[in-house]
């Protein structure tokens, strides 16, 4: 479905390195490519738009200031986005003590898991082909996950657990969750391995 | 290398999974082994994939502007927007000249002399407002030190503007794949993280950080953290101080 016409002209990392120059167009077209996923992640995590519209904000922001720091051979852009989404999200929902709650909404995802709600085609603000192939391929790789991996890994994941505290969440033995996320991430690392070797350079 | 038992820590690694011992025991082990340093590089790979798992959601078409008149703000370019007293101006210059934007000169050769005055400005212009983001009024600072020795480190909040200006003094750039996160610490609670940043090497650099909305640290503290930062500090802080009026 994705075609190479679909594909953007420039690849990520070259806009990085045009950001790393104070080109802002190369900043508008970055959020462009990635600001819709960013969004997402980012609301899932927090939970309320005007959080997340700050996370966002502040996500790539540190992406402008630290652009020149950014190294293509360390991973990509789409890595690099997301850990800083992340940990800026986390930190947002810790700050606030608003963890107990974002465990709830978690809780109440529960049987469909945070992955099940897939918006409709076109939706999307980013590019839509390729995001909406990304999210397909990794919607079947969450669902070829058992129940109990794809519910650890989304605890970690969206609610910033760490394995000692999905343990005690989930009133399961610590090594149990350990094999557990291991095998999830590493059947995951398996199914997306064609989706992360053809991205970028 | 073929350890297998650490083998097992980089996938919950990347996903900030690990208890905090166990993560800073990782971290060692990262600084000198290439095999878990790929591992990892890899996990965050599937990491960073794993954000298309969120509800698709749509950010208000504001958002965009925002961001882009953020970035112009931290550094802007052209003309600066109001008159610039004339001994402000002169601690601009001695500021940027002690925070090392002397280096343009350099430069004038290559890029031709327009360009270096367009980009002196705008250095002048960011510079103006970093000064003036440490001279207004109610401004807290920290003294941040390691025991009397170098490193050492500067902040200044300028709560009304929300921000924290970082000056760092004789810090060694962070190892590759490294960063240095600054944490605001409120008595009792968690750090919260003020963001990450990098010194060159010489070992000298003024930063812009944001203060997290809504928090009244009494500390401020700073570790090394792999690429990107991390959720809650891996090791123990190198630097640590206390923050002093402003409020």
């Amino acid at each position: 479905m994705a075609s190479q016409n679909d594909r953007p002209a420039i690849a990520d990392c070259v806009l990085l390195e045009r950001m790393a120059g104070r080109n802002e167009r190369a900043l508008g077209e970055l959020y462009d490519r990635h600001g819709g996923a960013v969004y997402s992640l980012a609301l899932a995590i927090v939970g309320e738009r005007a959080d997340a519209e700050e996370v966002v904000a502040d996500s790539f922001g540190q992406a402008w200031r630290t652009a020149e720091r950014f190294d293509p051979a360390r991973g990509s852009v789409t890595a690099w986005l997301a850990t800083i989404t992340r940990t800026r999200a986390l930190d947002l929902v810790r700050a606030r003590g608003r963890r107990a709650r974002a465990l709830t909404r978690a809780a109440v995802g529960n049987s469909e898991g945070l992955a099940a709600p897939i918006a409709p085609a076109g939706e999307a603000p980013d590019r839509g082909v390729e995001r909406q192939e990304a999210r397909r391929m990794v919607e079947r790789s969450l669902s070829e996950l058992s129940e109990s991996q794809r519910r650890i890994i989304e605890l970690a994941y969206f609610c910033g657990l760490t394995q000692t505290e999905i343990a005690a969440e989930l009133r399961e033995p610590l090594g149990t969750v350990k094999t557990r996320m291991r095998a999830g991430l590493e059947k995951l690392r398996g199914s997306l391995v064609p989706f992360l070797s053809r991205g970028e350079p | 290398m073929t350890d297998h038992r650490w083998q097992e820590l980089a996938a919950p690694y990347a996903l900030s999974a690990l208890a905090p011992e166990e993560r800073a025991e990782f971290d060692a082990h990262l600084a000198e082994c290439v095999t878990c340093r790929a591992e990892v590089q890899a996990f965050r790979e599937v990491s960073g994939l794993l954000a298309h798992a969120a509800p698709a959601a749509v950010p208000p078409r504001a958002l965009r502007e925002r961001i882009l008149r953020a970035a112009r703000q931290v550094r802007p370019i052209g003309a600066p927007r109001g008159p610039v007293l004339p001994w402000l101006a002169a601690a601009a210059v001695a500021l940027a000249l002690a925070a090392g934007y002397g280096y343009w000169t350099a430069r004038v050769a290559q890029t031709g002399l327009r360009t270096a005055l367009d980009s002196a400005r705008a250095r002048l212009d960011s510079t103006s407002q970093l000064v003036a983001a440490i001279l207004d009024s109610a401004v807290g600072t920290a003294d941040l030190a390691a025991t009397g020795k170098p490193p050492s480190m500067r902040l200044f909040w300028n709560r009304a503007r929300n921000v924290v200006v970082v000056a760092a003094f004789e810090l060694p750039p962070a190892p590759a794949g490294r960063t240095y996160q600054l944490w605001a610490i409120k008595k009792g609670q968690a750090p919260v993280s003020v963001g990450t940043f990098n010194t060159p090497p010489g070992g000298r650099v003024v930063v812009t950080l944001r203060m997290p909305a809504g928090l009244k640290p009494d500390l401020s503290a700073v570790t090394e953290e792999p690429a990107g930062g991390s959720p809650q500090p891996t090791q123990q802080p190198f630097l640590v101080g206390s923050w002093q009026g402003g409020g």
